[in-house]
């Protein structure tokens, strides 16, 4: 087997620092002439990114403002994040410049790109000085990733579909009223941790005893479901193809937003917590580097943070951001310790060496 | 006397030099090697597939690191024993590959009708009505297709408000098995015909009239005549149906719901989803071979029908 430990590139560090410690002082001092020592500007940085609102708000929130710092234009790449990994792991391999110069990805698929040794080191970042615990990748030596926002994959529904209130469990959707009338992530993704709850198994045991969970999954297999990606939940609700789903908040709002009536909770057994970020894969030129690592330095930046997370209604790593109206209080977005304990998290190590297993098993029941 | 320069056109002179630089470049003594020149470029694209095979293989022996996300080095057969013991994929590939069979049959069933109607028609408006019908599909791309079933067929679209009319409750036209057979014969339909439709034109009309004048009705005609006759445009049309439906992606994918994947997208979700290229690569040589298989048959069974150009077993 082929063993690969990151480090850091000595010479990419110190030129980062100097420039990273010239640039600081000309912000405080307002010199905008001290432009003349970084790196030669690219004419553009490439920043690949979910479409519909996930780019609208990453525009609105760290794209635009980021131009108008720099004068460097920013081009979103909407290639799925599962596609881009290959292109940019194909690319490292053959030691060619990547497709792109920031990655916008889960931080599950992010952390397999670090384990391969595919990503640039960001612990250099200055504003890493002012980010909560959130930002840092769990169980990763220094900062290959950076997470920027946290998501809840929430019980989604129509409230006319539960007359009676809101569903308090997961349990509530194995009602044979909801046969062909629910949705999940085709792979599973969001559903197996709370589905181990749900079927009577202790978190501790994820990942070595997860029967519980593909017990519950297979009594949910009988109702039938749909299996879709982000974009299908948003379309489902709103064509009236299902009542309820398990999804990330951010499609539920996406809906709501669009005249959809839908609400969602967080049930008794928790919902999956889970984190996006930004990545940076090796092989740029210095320069272009240089300007990716000022990119995702700026969308750390609070005023970033809040345009952008705005958009996309989840919890931001900088602290002191203010939660849109609609999401005061609710459980999709957590801001207090008591919200967090309603969650699941389990670490994005575990995750990656137990995801392509879990996926099979949850096809494999979904699909049989 | 020299002759005037105008008396040779320029295009002339021009022709003169091209001849005389491809004569250069391709002396004479050369020519009985031109057929194997113009086949050059078929070799070197086949030549490629077969290099991306090679290096598909290469890669379906090699097993996953779930802790580096590296390949191994050692060559083991761990994928080809997980895609044969998994039942995730001994699913897939039954429901693919009943998928295809279903889809040729009846494919094939609504296609021949299509066929002779166009070939023997004696109508220009309606062969030209028929053959717009046919390649209008064409124009529109099969993703787009799908999605505009599920515009026609949803909860809310128009079926299920024609329905609605006549007070019946909406129900579940997508998302299930027999909707993507549905989709399939719906895409497959223009390759049938027109692979069936040169087998029937080469059908002597005269030799059903002289069934009909020896007293064959029509069924007779069509069972002794027409079917035997057409035998190589059903074995052509058979075969880019089968294959095309074995591999298909879209459809399964799009009116499936996500509960109805076909082989192709267990090797897409190999691929992209759970970054394992080994056992995707694996999956994709099986799904490679089983196409050859079932083609393999259909040939030894029934020849190569259009597709040996002429030379078909009959």
């Amino acid at each position: 087997m082929k063993r690969f430990k990151p480090k850091i590139s000595h010479l990419s560090r110190r030129t980062f620092l100097q420039a990273t410690a010239a640039l600081g002082g000309a912000s405080a001092l307002g010199l905008r002439g001290v432009y003349a020592q970084e790196p030669e500007k690219p004419a553009e940085i490439i920043v690949r990114a979910w479409g519909g609102s996930w780019v609208d708000s990453l525009k609105a929130g760290v794209s635009d403002s980021f131009t108008k710092m720099t004068g460097i234009a920013v081009r979103h790449d909407l290639t799925e994040d599962n596609e881009i990994q290959p292109k940019v792991w194909a690319a490292v391999a053959q030691k060619r410049v990547p497709p792109i110069h920031i990655n916008w990805d889960t931080t599950t698929n992010a952390t397999k790109s670090a384990l391969r040794g595919v990503t640039e080191d960001l612990s250099d970042l200055p504003n890493l000085a002012n980010v909560t615990d959130l930002a840092k990748p769990a169980g990763l030596e220094g900062f290959p990733i950076v997470n920027t926002y946290g998501y809840v994959y929430v019980l989604a529904y129509r409230p006319a579909a539960f007359p009676d209130g809101p569903p308090k469990s997961w349990k509530d959707l194995l009602d044979p009223k909801f046969k062909g009338r629910l949705a999940f992530y085709n792979d599973g993704i969001g559903f197996h941790f709370p589905a181990q709850v749900a079927g009577g198994g202790k978190l501790e045991d994820i990942p070595g005893n997860m029967q519980p969970a593909w017990d519950f999954i297979t009594k949910m297999k009988a109702q039938q479901p749909l299996l879709g990606e982000d974009p299908d939940f948003t379309t489902w609700f709103q064509n009236g193809e299902i009542d309820a789903a398990c999804t990330i908040s951010t499609n539920a709002r996406e809906a709501r937003k669009n005249g959809v009536k839908i609400e969602w909770v967080v049930p008794e057994e928790g919902a999956k917590f889970d984190t996006d970020g930004l990545w940076i894969p090796k092989g740029l030129p210095e320069n272009e580097l240089y300007w990716a690592k000022q990119y995702i330095n700026h969308a750390l930046t609070k005023e970033a943070q809040q345009i952008w997370l705005d958009g996309l209604g989840l919890p931001g790593v900088v602290p002191g951001l203010t939660p849109p109206k609609d999401l005061v209080g609710d459980p999709s977005y957590p801001t207090t310790e008591a919200d967090f304990q309603r969650l699941i998290r389990i670490s994005s190590k575990i995750q990656v060496e137990n995801e392509s297993e879990w996926f099979s098993k949850f096809k494999a029941i979904m699909q049989g | 006397m020299r002759a005037a320069r105008t008396a040779y056109p320029l295009t002339w002179r021009i022709m003169d030099a091209l001849e005389g630089v491809a004569a250069a470049i391709w002396p004479a003594r050369f020519r009985r090697a031109t057929p194997y020149l113009m086949l050059l470029p078929a070799v070197l694209l086949v030549g490629l597939l077969v290099l991306g095979l090679i290096q598909i293989a290469d890669a379906s022996l090699r097993t996953l690191d779930t802790t580096t996300f590296q390949f191994s080095d050692d060559y083991s057969i761990a994928n080809f024993r997980r895609a044969l013991t998994e039942p995730l994929f001994l699913v897939v590939a039954q429901r693919s590959l009943v998928a295809a069979l279903i889809v040729t049959a009846v494919t094939l069933v609504f296609a021949f009708p299509y066929a002779y109607l166009m070939v023997r028609t004696r109508s220009p408006g309606l062969r030209k009505f028929l053959l717009i019908a046919l390649f209008l599909p064409f124009f529109i791309g099969q993703v787009v297709r799908a999605y505009g079933w599920l515009i026609i067929l949803g909860n809310q679209g128009m079926v299920n408000e024609a329905l609605g009319l006549v007070g019946v409750a909406p129900m579940r036209l997508i998302y299930n098995y027999p909707a993507v057979l549905f989709g399939l014969v719906q895409y497959m339909l223009p390759f049938a015909v027109l692979m069936l439709a040169p087998a029937l034109t080469a059908i002597p009309e005269e030799l059903e009239a002289a069934a009909g004048s020896l007293g064959a009705n029509w069924v007779r005609t069509f069972i002794h005549v027409v079917l035997p006759l057409a035998r190589p445009g059903f074995v052509g049309a058979g075969v880019v149906v089968l294959t095309l439906s074995l591999t298909d992606f879209a459809v399964p994918a799009i009116l499936g719901g996500g509960s109805q994947d076909f082989i192709a997208n267990a090797i897409y979700d190999q691929f992209f989803r759970t970054s394992d290229q080994g056992l995707g690569a694996m999956l994709a040589l099986m799904l490679v071979a089983l196409g050859s298989i079932l083609v393999g048959l259909v040939f030894a069974l029934f020849g190569a029908g259009t597709l040996a150009m002429g030379r078909s077993r009959t």
